[in-house]
């Protein structure tokens, strides 16, 4: 079945504790091993809410409530912090041991590294693909068809 | 005899807390009743028994069971009868199982899914009695559903293993329950693979839907809303209070109902559902819609695939 998938605006269900300290200090970088794609995380937002600011298809929005487990990410390098529970269906205590958690329910605290694990992988990548076809026939001056 | 409508659901939530302020809040539900192991019951003002949604604090999001109410008591002991001879284990919970609830029967559809069948629940009325009543009570808050409407499970389908617990699951509430068959999707070679179907006890479209995907589980349940006007302002009510929304206010071309989907703060997938739609009887002809169709009757105006419909759920 082929889908089209859409980038959707993220709207936090409820701000963190400390979202009313100033914004401007506390960004962090994040990179997203498998594509080498990097963008920047508030330090009180969602680790989701930066990626949906790669502005490309595929990144993996679900309910936004640690339910679902479709943005699931493995954290290789850096530290992040729970913005909330999420389910043991998705992500058992061993796995949240190795680094495991939902994006829509982690902030980072530093620089960090992950891994994109979740259900919405493959068009997760797709959209990447999709976006490097793009810049390239940019570059090029060259058609679709091409 | 037998299954008159949707009675209640219990889901799992992960911060009860927020799960009640949600329900409270955007949906407009009142809670009737807490009990020892903090669960909590809420109702909408236009239902008459003490609770429809039963919100259980847990690691995890999902659907508990489900709970459809019958008319009389002896239609447990006839159902109980039926759903064995079908092939189907069932256990009679005693009175009190839940509390203000009589005797249940528990048992597994063919999907997995825990359904439970009731005739008892403690009477409290609705918010407008039923002398001289207003048409709606005042001090509601948030949408103002008036009742829980059906639920939409997810169904295992995998045609290369020989899995449709679709199919399974519509054939056992057609032989068993006396459901009947109100719309279909249909795809693969000359539409034999049924992927998802609609059913019906009330004579609205449906009581109860069965989607297929990868695994079982709970993709919503819904309440009712008279008109696009009261959706639209549940529309409002979800940005007022930064409810993740999924999808709408849109139409389904699948029972004509108008629709938001949104998300309940640990993932659970809400639908307010507006509209009657069309009088579903038991001889009224089968809807159809074709896999080339059949985004059109999922989300009528765009047609288009939402990937999250068939992808995200609890």
């Amino acid at each position: 079945m082929e889908t089209i998938e859409r980038v959707e605006p993220l709207r936090r269900r409820a701000l963190p504790v400390n979202a009313e300290a100033s914004s401007n200090q506390g960004e962090h970088e994040v990179l997203l091993v498998q594509t080498g794609e990097v963008y920047t995380c508030r330090e009180h937002e969602t680790l989701l809410e930066g990626m949906c600011r790669l502005g490309r298809r595929g990144i993996p929005v679900g309910c936004l409530g640690g339910g679902c487990g479709i943005c699931k990410v493995r954290v290789l390098r850096g530290e992040v912090i729970s913005l909330g529970p999420i389910s043991r269906a998705h992500v058992s205590e061993e796995e949240e041991r190795q680094g495991y958690t939902l994006a829509c329910r982690a902030a980072a605290k530093g620089a960090v590294t992950l891994e994109v694990v979740g259900k919405m992988q493959r068009s997760f990548f797709r959209g990447f693909a999709v976006q490097q076809d793009i810049s390239r026939t940019k570059e090029g001056g060259a058609s679709w068809e091409s | 005899m037998g299954v008159l409508r949707m009675g209640h659901a219990s889901l799992r939530v992960m911060d009860i807390d927020a799960a009640v302020r949600h329900y409270e809040d955007v949906l407009g539900l009142k809670t009737t009743m807490r009990d020892k192991n903090g669960n909590v019951y809420l109702k909408c003002w236009d239902e008459w028994d003490k609770y429809s949604l039963i919100l259980t604090p847990s690691d995890q999001a999902g659907l508990n069971h489900v709970a459809y109410k019958v008319e009389k008591e002896e239609d447990l002991d006839v159902l109980q009868k039926r759903i064995e001879e079908y092939g189907i284990s069932t256990e009679m919970l005693p009175e009190g199982s839940l509390p203000s609830t009589g005797r249940m029967l528990k048992f597994l559809l063919p999907s997995g899914h825990e359904m439970r069948l009731y005739a008892t629940k403690e009477y409290v009325g609705t918010e407008v009695g039923t002398v001289n009543p207003d048409p709606w009570p005042d001090g509601l808050k948030g949408a103002g559903v008036h009742w829980l409407d059906h639920c939409l499970l997810m169904c295992e389908l995998n045609p290369e293993k020989g899995i449709n617990h679709v199919a399974d699951n519509t054939k056992f509430l057609q032989e068993v329950l006396d459901f009947f068959l109100v719309e279909q999707i249909v795809v693969g070679p000359e539409g034999s693979v049924k992927a998802a179907t609609w059913l019906a006890r009330t004579s609205t479209p449906h009581d109860i839907a069965f989607v297929g995907g990868p695994r079982m589980g709970l993709h919503h349940i819904a309440f009712f809303l008279d008109s696009w006007e009261d959706l639209l302002k549940a529309a409002d009510v979800m940005g007022k209070h930064r409810t993740k929304i999924d999808a709408g206010p849109t139409r389904h071309g699948v029972t004509r109902g108008a629709t938001i989907y949104f998300f309940d703060p640990s993932g659970n997938r809400n639908e307010t559902f507006a509209g009657l739609g069309y009088l579903a009887q038991p001889d009224r002809p089968v809807t159809t819609w074709t896999e080339d169709k059949l985004w059109s009757g999922i989300f009528y105006h765009t047609g288009e695939a939402v990937p999250s419909f068939t992808d995200v759920y609890t």
